[in-house]
């Protein structure tokens, strides 16, 4: 009977709010399933422009159009007029100084309501557009944050596509550290191995000159000795 | 009932006719199918309140008519229900 309730009365009502007020509290109904049938996707129906055909503020224009066939335009009228003379005259109406108040208080609303009538409709038709607008300026905010909210996730997932840049670019900046470590690396053994021999070559080079320096001496040495032993 | 079953056949039952549908003669009938529990009178109500009020007053561009026809059946209603006094003020006995 529940389910029928759901189906036949609110079918566009929120369906998750219904669902959640007659799940109780740890209670779960898994054997019921509501909302099997479509929802309707007729949209409400506008309100109607003006109401019901009113004559004299007081007679809806069905019962004229009840009494036309039969009595013409001037049926009701006559009507009205015979029955109104008929309660004064059998006192169905009783004239009491109330009378008299209640139709100058009559007259004066109806020349109120003559006089002002419209202009207080147009500013009632104002304000009611002025809360439509507010609320259509709602709905059009929220479409358009949704919009770019939309715009925004697609333009992120293009973006996925062009992540191989990314990649690409850090595979570049890899492979040339790896090119930079590998020459400096090269450039070290270089100057090692040149150190090593330039040390080699200077050993070479200073035992040369302590050679030459000691032969210089000695020669010297030998030379001023033999000259001394000469001289005496 | 019959006439309902035979009547089926060509038009609606009578449980669903509409006042202004049913004849003069079917009248008494036509009244004691109404639904007279509370839920129906509460329901009847409520209907007839939401048919006057979805015409005349729940529209963009209302006017005094939807207010001024609820004053005038007021002010009738209370009229006839001081009647008994009222008569007391007549202006003459026989008419």
């Amino acid at each position: 009977m529940l389910s029928r309730a759901v189906l036949s009365t609110v079918a566009t009502a929120a369906p998750c709010v219904k669902n959640a007020a007659l799940l109780g509290p740890g209670v779960l109904q898994a054997t019921r399933i509501f909302h099997t049938g479509q929802p309707s996707q007729a949209p409400v129906p506008p309100l109607p422009e003006y109401g019901g055909k009113v004559r004299h503020g007081l007679i809806p224009e069905e019962f004229f159009q009840f009494l036309y066939p039969k009595t013409g335009v001037t049926g009701p009228y006559v009507l009205g007029t015979g029955l109104i003379l008929y309660f004064l005259s059998k006192e169905i109406y009783v004239v009491t100084p109330e009378t008299i108040s209640a139709v100058s208080t009559i007259g004066l609303l109806v020349y109120v309501v003559k006089k002002y009538g419209a202009s207080i409709g147009e500013f009632a038709d104002k304000l009611n557009e002025q809360k439509i607008a507010q609320l259509e300026e709602a709905k059009q905010a929220s479409m358009k944050y949704i919009q770019d909210a939309i715009n925004l996730e697609k333009s992120q997932q293009a973006l996925v596509q062009k992540r191989h840049y990314l990649f690409d670019v850090q595979r570049n900046n890899i492979a040339m550290a790896l090119e930079v470590t590998y020459r400096d690396r090269l450039h070290r053994v270089y100057r090692e191995v040149k150190n090593r021999l330039d040390y080699q070559i200077a050993v070479q080079n200073m035992m040369r000159r302590k050679e030459q320096e000691h032969m210089i001496n000695w020669v010297e040495k030998h030379v001023v000795q033999s000259i001394s032993a000469q001289q005496e | 009932m019959a006439s309902v079953v035979c009547v089926f056949c060509f038009s609606v039952p009578m449980k669903e006719k509409k006042l202004m549908d049913v004849k003069i003669g079917e009248l008494p009938k036509w009244i004691l199918m109404r639904d007279f529990t509370p839920k129906g009178i509460a329901g009847a109500f409520q209907r007839g309140y939401y048919r006057y009020y979805n015409k005349y007053v729940n529209v963009k561009k209302g006017s005094v008519a939807g207010v001024s026809m609820v004053l005038a059946a007021y002010v009738l209603f209370n009229y006839c229900r001081s009647y008994k006094e009222l008569k007391h003020e007549r202006r003459r006995k026989y008419h």
